[in-house]
C-alpha cells in the first residue's frame, strides 16, 4: 500500500490485534447480560422487577430482547469489517511468505535461532555429505543452494501452516454471513394443531411482541401419541402428519418425534411440545349435603358458569394419566398411576378462588379403596397442590346412604364422643343401610370413608364439588416450523472454522537448514531450526534431527554405505 | 535446571514403526466396521446404543474391519517404512490401547455384577458401578494428596505414587462409566442409554477427561509438579460429585425425548474434552503464578527445581488450550447440529449455548493475547485462571441459576 491516504491509520487500527482482543471481551461480555437477564418475559414483570426509572433505560438498551437489538448487530458488523481488514492486510503476506523459501541464510539470522549446532567431521567431502543429509531428511521439503563455496539446504515442514489462519478467520466470516442470511430471509414459529384439525399459521416473537405468518401450506395432525416411563415421564411422542397444498394431501401421514423433524419444501417441521387440545369433559357436581347430582359437559379451556348459583368454573387442563410416586420419603419408590384429572379454577360469589385437580378414580391405598380425592392448590400454582380425601365413593350409592345414615346415628348422640360412639352409631348405620342382610366383606373400609367424609365433606365452602365423570380426550401437538436459508452456510463455516484450527494448533511449520562447508580435510556442519508452534516438543525433535544428521555423515556409516 | 527433560515417550519402541502403526490400522479398522455397521448393518442404529454393540452381526463387521485394517497397516508399513513414524499414529495409539484396556476391564466388571434378577429401577443401590464411582474418588483423592506432597519430596517414590493413583482413578472412573451405560440396559431395555445424560454422570467422565490429558502432558513434559495443581480442581469436582450422590442424584433415569439421539453420544463427550483442558491450562497457570511468587520470595532451590521453569509452565498452558479450544469448537457446532435437529435451530440464545460462546470467546481472546506483543506470562496464567472460572460457571453455573432449553441438567 504505497498511497498513504487519511483512512491509513484507521485501516491499520481496525486490523490490530488489540481491536480483536478488546472485540471479542466485549461480544462475550454483552452476550452476559442477555444470559443474566431473561430475555423476552413478559413486560409487566420487567416493570415490577425493576422499577419504572431501571425499566425504561432497559428498554431503551433494548436489553430484553438485547441478541436482536441494532447495537448487538452492530458489534457483530464490526467483527465481521475487521475480519476482512485483517484478511486483506495478512493473507498477502501470507501467501508471499508461504511461496518465498530462501535458501541463503546470514551467520547472523542463523544466530538469532533457538535451535542451532554447529560440529566438524573429518574425512568427509561436502558435496557427498549434501546428497546424504538430503536422504536422511528426505520427509521434510528441502530446497538447496551454493553459494560462496557454501552449501545450504533448507527444509520445511507444515507449510500449509498459514492456511490456517487464513480458514479460520474466513470461517467465522462465513459463519456470520449465513446466520445474517437466516435472520433475514428466514423464519422460526410455532404451530398448535389440535387432533384432526390443520392450521397454516406459525406465530413467533418479534422483538417483544407476537407475529405471525401464513405458511403456502396446512399442516393436519391426523393423530398424536405419547408414550410414558414407568415413573411418569414421557418416553415418545409422535405426530401423524399430513400436509395439504390447496386441499390436496401433498404429504401423507408421515410420523414425526423430537429429533426426527419433517422436511418439506425447504421448510422443517419439529415435534416440539403437546397439550390439551380441548378434551371433551363431562362433569359431576355432588351436593355435599344431599348427595344428590347432576352431569354437565364441557371442555378444557372452556368456562362453565352456573347462572342460579354464579359459580365458574374455568377448565384449564385434562390429563389421561398421572403417575406419582407414593412412598414416603427415604424409601424406595413407588411409582403408581392415580388415573385421569381435570383441572379447573373455582370462582364464585363469596368464594376464594382456587385450583383443582380432581380424579375420576378412586384413590386407593394398601389395596383399599379410599374414596374419591381431589387436590386443592390455594395459590392456584401447580406445585402448591395438597391432597383433600374426601372419603366418599360417589360411585357406590350405599356409601352416601351410609354416611348420611351414620350422621343421622352420630346426632342421637349428642353427649356420647370417642371411639364406641363411634362404633356403636356406625353399627346402628349399617344396620340401617344394609337391614339385616350379611354385611359386606368391606364393611371396615367402608367405615373408614365414612369417617373421613365427616371432616371433609362438610368443611368444604362449595354448594357442589365437580368430579370428573367422562372424558374424550383430545390432544394438540405442537410444531415449530422453520426455514432457515444460511444454515448450509453455516456448516460449510463450522467446517472450515474446524479444518483451520487444526491446522493452526497441529501443523506447525517448521524450518531448517544445514549449512555445509568444506574446511580442510573434512565439512563443518551447521544445523539451525525453528519452528511457530509447539516449542516444548521441537526440543526433542531437534535432538533427534541432529542425530540423525550426525549419524548419517559420520565416515564408518558412509563407508558401509559404499561397500 | 529444569524438570522437563529430553526423553519424550518412555514406550516408545511399542508405539513406534511396523507393530504400532499395523495396531493403529487395526484400530481404524474396528471404528470403520462399526460405524458402517450402524450405517448399512441389518437393523441399523436404532435407539438400543449398547445392544446394538453387542449383537453378533456387529461383532463381524467390527472384526472385518479390524482384520481389513491390519493388513493394509502391515502392507504400507512395509512397502513405506516411513509412514510408520507418523505422528498421528505414533501419538494416538497409546489413547487407542487405553480404551481397549478399558473395555476390557469393563467386561471383567460385568462379571461381577448382581444376578439378573436382583436388577432394580427403584433400588439401585446394589448396582456395581457404585462402587468402583467410589473407588475412583478415593485414588483421585489420594492422587491429588500425593502430588502435593510430592512437591515437597521430589527425590522419593511419591511422585511415582500420585502417578499410579491417577492411572487408577481413570480406569475405575471409566470403566464405572461403561458399566453404568451396560447396567442401564439391565435395569429396563427401555431406560438404557449412554452415561451421559446427566451432571453426575457427565462428572466422572470430567474427572477421567481432565486427568488423562494432564497426564499425557505429564509423561510427555516431565511436568509432573503441575499435577499438584490439577488433581486438587478435580477432587474439588469429585466432592461435588460425592454431594451429588448423596442428594440422590446418582441414579439412572430414563432420558426425556429431546436426549435420545446420538448426538449426545458425539456432542457431550467432546465438550467434555474442552472443560477438560481448560481445567488443565488452569493448573498450568496456578502453578505458573505460584512458581512466580517462589521466585519472588526468594524460596528454596529444591522447592523451585521441581516446578519445570516459568516458560515451560507458560507453554504447557497454550498446549492445554491448543487441544481444548479445537476441541470445545467442534463440541459446540456439533451442539448447534444436534440443535438444529431436535429444536428446529442451530442457535437459540439459550442461556448454556451463550455461556458456551462466552468461554469460546474467552479463550479466542487468550489466543490473540499471545501472540500480540506486551502480555507476558503473569497476565497470560491469570487468563488461563480466569478462564476456567468463566468455564465452570458454563458447566455448573448455568445449571444453578439460568433457566433454559439445556434445563434437564438442572440442580
Ligand atoms: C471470533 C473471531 C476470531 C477467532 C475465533 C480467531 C481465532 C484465532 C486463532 C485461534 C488464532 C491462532 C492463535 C494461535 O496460534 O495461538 C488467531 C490468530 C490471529 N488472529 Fe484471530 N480470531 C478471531 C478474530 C480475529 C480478528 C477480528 C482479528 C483482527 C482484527 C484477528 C487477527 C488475528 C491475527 C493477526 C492472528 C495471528 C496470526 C498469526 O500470526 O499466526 N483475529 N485467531
Amino acid at each position: 500500500m504505497k498511497t498513504q491516504s487519511w483512512f491509513k491509520p484507521y485501516f491499520d487500527r481496525l486490523s490490530s490485534m488489540s481491536l480483536a482482543i478488546a472485540l471479542l471481551t466485549v461480544l462475550a461480555l454483552a452476550s452476559a447480560i442477555g444470559t443474566v437477564l431473561k430475555q423476552n418475559q413478559d413486560q409487566a414483570d420487567y416493570l415490577t422487577q425493576f422499577g419504572a426509572l431501571w425499566y425504561n433505560v432497559f428498554v431503551s438498551l433494548g436489553l430484553f430482547d438485547m441478541y436482536h437489538t441494532p447495537w448487538f448487530f452492530g458489534l457483530l458488523v464490526f467483527l465481521m469489517v475487521s475480519l476482512c481488514v485483517c484478511l486483506w492486510r495478512n493473507v498477502p503476506v501470507f501467501l508471499k511468505e508461504m511461496r518465498s523459501r530462501k535458501v541463503v541464510i546470514t551467520d547472523k539470522s542463523l544466530k538469532g535461532f533457538h535451535h542451532l549446532k554447529r560440529w566438524k567431521l573429518d574425512g568427509v567431502d561436502a558435496a557427498e555429505a549434501k546428497a546424504t543429509v538430503s536422504k536422511a531428511l528426505s520427509d521434510w521439503s528441502q530446497k538447496s543452494e551454493e553459494e560462496d563455496g557454501r552449501l545450504y539446504i533448507r527444509g520445511d515442514k507444515g507449510r500449509s501452516h498459514k492456511w490456517g489462519y487464513i480458514l479460520v478467520h474466513s470461517a467465522i466470516l462465513v459463519i456470520l454471513i449465513g446466520g445474517w442470511l437466516g435472520a433475514q430471509y428466514g423464519f422460526r414459529g410455532t404451530m398448535t394443531v389440535v387432533e384432526n384439525g390443520t392450521d397454516n399459521t406459525i406465530r413467533f416473537l418479534k422483538g417483544t411482541k407476537t407475529d405471525q405468518l401464513k405458511m403456502p401450506f396446512d399442516v393436519r395432525c391426523d393423530s398424536f401419541f405419547i408414550d410414558f416411563y414407568p415413573t411418569g415421564m414421557p418416553k415418545e411422542f409422535r405426530s401423524t402428519l399430513s400436509i395439504l397444498e390447496d386441499g390436496k394431501v401433498v404429504v401423507d401421514h408421515k410420523d414425526i418425534i423430537v429429533n426426527e423433524p419433517l422436511f418439506y419444501k425447504g421448510v422443517r417441521i419439529y415435534q416440539a411440545s403437546f397439550g390439551d387440545g380441548g378434551s371433551a369433559v363431562t362433569l359431576k357436581l355432588v351436593d355435599p349435603t344431599s348427595g344428590k347430582s347432576r352431569s354437565i359437559n364441557t371442555e378444557v379451556y372452556k368456562t362453565w358458569k352456573d347462572p342460579e348459583t354464579g359459580i365458574s368454573l374455568e377448565i384449564t387442563n385434562f390429563r389421561p394419566f398421572n403417575i406419582e410416586n407414593m412412598a414416603n420419603p427415604g424409601e424406595a419408590k413407588k411409582f403408581h398411576d392415580l388415573g385421569p384429572a381435570v383441572e379447573y379454577v373455582v370462582r364464585g360469589p363469596n368464594l376464594k378462588s382456587v385450583k383443582v385437580k380432581s380424579f375420576m378414580n378412586t384413590f386407593t391405598l394398601d389395596g383399599q379403596n379410599r374414596g374419591h380425592m381431589i387436590m386443592v392448590s390455594l395459590t392456584g400454582d401447580a406445585g402448591d397442590y395438597q391432597a383433600y380425601p374426601l372419603g366418599l365413593d360417589f360411585d357406590q350409592p350405599t356409601d352416601w346412604k351410609l354416611y348420611t345414615a351414620f350422621a343421622e346415628a352420630l346426632s342421637k348422640r349428642p353427649d356420647q364422643q370417642g371411639k364406641e360412639a363411634n362404633f356403636a352409631a356406625f353399627r346402628e348405620a349399617m344396620t340401617k343401610v344394609f337391614g339385616d342382610q350379611k354385611r359386606p366383606d368391606d364393611f371396615q373400609e367402608r367405615g373408614m370413608r365414612v369417617l373421613q367424609a365427616m371432616g371433609s365433606l362438610s368443611s368444604l365452602p362449595w354448594p357442589y364439588i365437580p368430579m370428573l365423570e367422562d372424558y374424550n380426550q383430545m390432544y394438540y401437538t405442537g410444531l415449530e416450523l422453520t426455514q432457515d436459508p444460511g444454515m448450509n452456510t453455516v456448516w460449510v463455516g463450522s467446517a472450515l472454522l474446524v479444518i483451520g484450527l487444526c491446522i493452526m494448533f497441529y501443523v506447525p511449520h517448521r524450518k531448517l537448514w544445514v549449512v555445509l562447508k568444506a574446511e580442510g580435510k573434512g565439512v563443518e556442519i551447521t544445523l539451525g531450526a525453528m519452528t511457530n508452534r509447539n516449542k516444548l516438543g521441537f526440543e526433542n525433535e531437534f535432538n533427534q534431527l541432529l542425530t540423525k544428521v550426525d549419524e548419517a555423515l559420520r565416515p564408518q556409516n558412509n563407508n558401509r554405505s559404499a561397500a | 535446571m529444569t524438570a522437563i527433560t529430553a526423553s519424550r515417550f518412555t514406550l516408545d519402541g511399542i508405539n513406534r514403526g511396523l507393530p504400532g502403526f499395523a495396531r493403529f490400522c487395526t484400530y481404524l479398522g474396528a471404528i470403520i466396521g462399526v460405524s458402517a455397521y450402524a450405517m448399512f448393518g441389518p437393523d441399523g442404529y436404532g435407539d438400543d446404543g449398547l445392544l446394538f454393540f453387542l449383537t453378533a452381526s456387529s461383532f463381524s463387521w467390527i472384526g472385518i474391519g479390524a482384520l481389513a485394517g491390519l493388513a493394509t497397516g502391515t502392507a504400507l508399513g512395509m512397502a513405506k517404512p516411513s509412514i510408520t513414524e507418523s505422528k498421528a499414529s505414533v501419538n494416538i495409539v497409546p489413547f487407542l490401547d487405553g480404551a481397549l484396556l478399558m473395555i476390557l476391564l469393563t467386561a471383567v466388571e460385568v462379571l461381577f455384577e448382581p444376578a439378573a434378577d436382583a436388577y432394580n429401577y427403584l433400588d439401585q443401590s446394589n448396582l456395581l458401578s457404585g462402587s468402583i464411582i467410589m473407588t475412583m474418588n478415593v485414588t483421585l483423592l489420594a492422587s491429588a494428596l500425593l502430588y502435593i506432597t510430592h512437591l515437597f519430596a521430589p527425590a522419593s517414590i511419591v511422585g511415582r505414587l500420585a502417578t499410579a493413583s491417577a492411572w487408577v482413578g481413570i480406569y475405575a472412573g471409566g470403566s464405572a462409566l461403561l458399566l453404568r451405560w451396560y447396567e442401564s440396559y439391565m435395569l429396563d431395555v427401555e431406560i438404557g442409554h449412554a452415561p451421559v445424560s446427566n451432571l453426575y454422570e457427565v462428572f466422572i467422565l470430567l474427572f477421567c477427561i481432565t486427568t488423562i490429558v494432564y497426564l499425557t502432558l505429564e509423561s510427555r513434559y516431565k511436568a509432573r509438579a503441575m499435577g499438584a495443581f490439577v488433581l486438587p480442581l478435580v477432587s474439588a469436582g469429585v466432592f461435588f460429585g460425592i454431594w451429588l450422590s448423596a442428594h440422590g442424584h446418582a441414579e439412572i433415569k430414563p432420558l426425556v425425548p429431546a436426549l435420545q439421539s446420538y448426538w449426545m453420544k458425539i456432542h457431550v463427550p467432546m465438550n467434555f474434552v474442552g472443560y477438560g483442558s481448560f481445567a488443565v491450562a488452569c493448573g498450568a497457570g496456578m502453578a505458573y503464578l505460584v512458581r512466580e511468587h517462589l521466585e519472588k520470595r526468594g524460596a528454596k532451590a529444591s522447592l523451585l527445581a521441581v516446578f519445570p521453569s516459568l516458560d515451560q509452565l507458560d507453554q504447557l498452558g497454550y498446549k492445554a488450550v491448543a487441544i481444548g479450544f479445537p476441541a470445545f469448537t467442534l463440541a459446540t457446532i456439533l451442539g448447534a447440529a444436534w440443535a438444529a435437529e431436535a429444536w428446529g435451530g442451530y442457535w437459540s440464545w439459550d442461556p448454556k449455548e451463550t455461556w458456551a460462546l462466552i468461554v469460546w470467546l474467552t479463550y479466542g481472546a487468550y489466543l490473540h493475547v499471545r501472540v500480540s506483543h506486551g502480555w507476558k506470562g503473569h497476565s497470560l496464567a491469570w487468563w488461563t485462571v480466569a478462564g476456567f472460572l468463566v468455564t465452570v460457571f458454563c458447566f455448573i453455573g448455568v445449571n444453578m441459576y439460568l433457566s433454559g432449553l439445556h434445563s434437564y441438567g438442572r440442580l
